[in-house]
């Protein structure tokens, strides 16, 4: 427990956790702006008007969700794989384990903080998308009526708490693939590798990959059959086949805890230099 | 393996780096209550033998006790009565020298609370204790990674070079902490290039050459026999100087030699300095400077020669070494 509040403080102060919800945040309302500017236009073609969803309620709180799920996981890995990683390349990871610090321990402890800066910032990052959209609906006119529609505002925090689990499981692996580089630049480049080239991986791997673990984790929250809207990171529900939602889950929840599995065990064995 | 009263002792401690030993051996026996200086030149396994006394690295082969007790794979608790600060200090850069040392007290043995406060002021951080580590210089770090190994009141303190990045004050003042930490009971193993520095500090010293110890002991013991003379003299004068000293050395004793600044070297007892005095001016020379002394440098050096570890070999960037 000590561990985790300590690890929870050091991200708190981290300049990486507010420039990461930052990033996310400015590009969401980027875009959720742009469209629906764009989308207002007299001259708007209906593939255009199609952008209207974005900020048309209910349908936006999800649309939101799964935007912050797709690009949103990127950040996860990039973020996951940084705390990793600088554990090695600043050699405080050394200090705890010269003071017969467990190591596992220290890995989960810090893991589980993690995740919980995961998550608040992930409800921030929607509580700020939905601000956005609201004056994105404004823009283009569009009622704001569905926001405070009962049925979906009922099923919000399950929605969440899958995409928490799912972007903590794209977390996981940026703090695992860290963990193996034992480096804090290599975990950011072998993590973002490995986000895009799962996507590169569908043109050979078509039924493999809805399992991966970026596709699984944007399916835990698309509405079955459709996929989401994923930002860049998630099958955009066109050209490959989603798993369905709870199937999803629990395709998450394996690569979390392998994930966890290979970082505790290879840092118990490790030997630590440097 | 017999440990009675060694706060440290290795036996037989094999490590390898791939093909390459590291450690080919390693015995120490580290008295408890004592400043211990490990000495050895570069790439001679002292960092290897630091981190395997702090659990970072497993041997090969080999046994390790600390405090008394068996330490392996599954004894980490063992470290929660020792503090360490191997090769540089580590801390995170966006917090404050404080608060590094509040992240590093949640983990391993429990730290009283008002330790942290009393540590910062021992190594002269107070002031700039909410300061951010980014800012700080290399002898700041340095500080707080002292006061980072002595944060659970440790019995058995491992330092490698603590010295590095001190400024002299600093140096004076760390080397009367662990003074008066050894005069408390409490056993210090600092590892150092800097063997003025380890001849002032230490009790006991061992020197590692080739990943095994080839001498260890109480300094004085070991620095006994190791007595010279060094003279100064004019350039012209050397060479008339180096023949009417060399009837003073024993045979099989090294003639006296190195011309450094004018001085010569002569390996004789220190009680014999008068000769060496009367020596020169029996043949004419009058010498403006006489020193007498043990040298811990000369006994590094002459037990290090030949280690085939990479390290000083004789040389530093192509210039001789070996002399003064």
């Amino acid at each position: 427990m000590r561990i985790f509040v300590v690890t929870l403080r050091k991200l708190v102060r981290r300049p990486a956790s507010f420039v990461t919800l930052g990033i996310l945040i400015g590009l969401l309302a980027l875009i959720l702006i742009a469209v629906a500017a764009t989308a207002s236009q007299p001259d708007a073609g209906p593939g255009q008007r199609q952008g209207l969803l974005l900020v048309t309620f209910p349908g936006a709180y999800t649309v939101i969700l799964s935007f912050i799920l797709g690009l949103g996981g990127l950040f996860a890995v990039i973020y996951g794989a940084a705390v990793a990683g600088s554990e090695w390349s600043w050699g405080t990871l050394k200090s705890a384990v010269a003071r017969g610090e467990s190591r596992s321990r220290y890995q989960l402890a810090s893991f589980a903080a993690i995740a919980l800066m995961i998550g608040v910032g992930m409800v921030i990052a929607f509580g700020a998308g939905i601000a956005v959209a609201i004056v994105g609906a404004n823009i283009a006119v569009v009622s704001t009526a569905g926001l405070s529609d009962s049925e979906t505002l009922g099923t919000l925090p399950e929605l969440l708490g899958r995409g928490w689990l799912a972007i903590v499981e794209e977390g996981a692996l940026g703090f695992a693939i860290a963990t193996l580089a034992r480096s804090q630049l290599a975990g950011i480049g072998a993590g973002i590798a490995f986000f895009f080239g799962e996507q590169f991986a569908s043109i050979f791997l078509p039924d493999v990959i809805k399992y991966l673990p970026f596709n699984a984790a944007n399916a835990v929250v698309a509405t079955p059959g459709e996929g989401g809207f994923s930002g860049g990171g998630g099958d955009g529900g066109a050209v490959i086949a989603s798993l369905e939602p709870n199937e999803a889950l629990l395709v998450v929840v394996a690569w979390l805890v392998g994930a966890l599995i290979v970082s505790t065990l290879f840092t118990e064995r490790a030997e630590i230099s440097g | 393996m017999t440990t009675d009263g060694l706060a440290l002792a290795t036996r037989g401690l094999v490590k390898r780096y791939g093909t390459r030993p590291a450690l080919a051996g390693l015995d120490l026996s580290v008295p408890s209550g004592v400043v211990y200086g490990f000495l050895g030149p570069n790439g001679a396994g002292k960092t290897t033998t630091m981190r395997l006394l702090t659990g970072l690295i497993h041997p090969d082969a080999g046994s390790i006790e600390v405090l008394g007790r068996p330490f392996g794979r599954t004894d980490r608790h063992r470290l929660f009565e020792v503090g360490a600060l191997i090769e540089s200090p580590s801390f995170y850069p966006y917090l404050s020298g404080r608060e590094n040392l509040r992240a590093l007290a949640a983990t391993g043995a429990r730290v009283a609370a008002t330790r942290i406060e009393e540590l910062l002021e021992l190594v002269g951080l107070r002031e700039r204790a909410k300061d951010k580590v980014q800012t700080y210089s290399l002898g700041m770090k340095q500080r707080l990674g002292i006061a980072a190994a002595l944060l659970s009141d440790p019995r058995l303190l491992l330092l490698d070079e603590p010295a590095n990045g001190l400024d002299p004050a600093g140096i004076v003042a760390m080397r009367e902490t662990l003074r008066h930490l050894a005069s408390a009971g409490k056993t210090v193993f600092v590892s150092s290039h800097v063997l003025g520095e380890v001849q002032q500090l230490a009790d006991v010293i061992g020197i590692i050459a080739s990943g095994r110890l080839v001498r260890e002991g109480p300094i004085e013991h070991l620095l006994e026999g190791e007595g010279e003379v060094r003279v100064r003299v004019p350039a012209h004068d050397l060479d008339a100087a180096r023949a009417a000293l060399a009837a003073l050395v024993s045979d099989g004793d090294p003639a006296p030699s190195g011309a450094d600044d004018g001085w010569l070297t002569v390996r004789i007892e220190t009680n014999r300095a008068a000769e060496v005095n009367r020596a020169l001016v029996q043949a004419g020379i009058y010498a403006s400077g006489l020193e007498a002394g043990s040298d811990l440098e000369s006994l590094f050096l002459e037990l290090t020669r030949g280690d085939g570890s990479g390290g000083h070999e004789g040389t530093f960037f192509g210039v001789a070494g070996g002399s003064r």
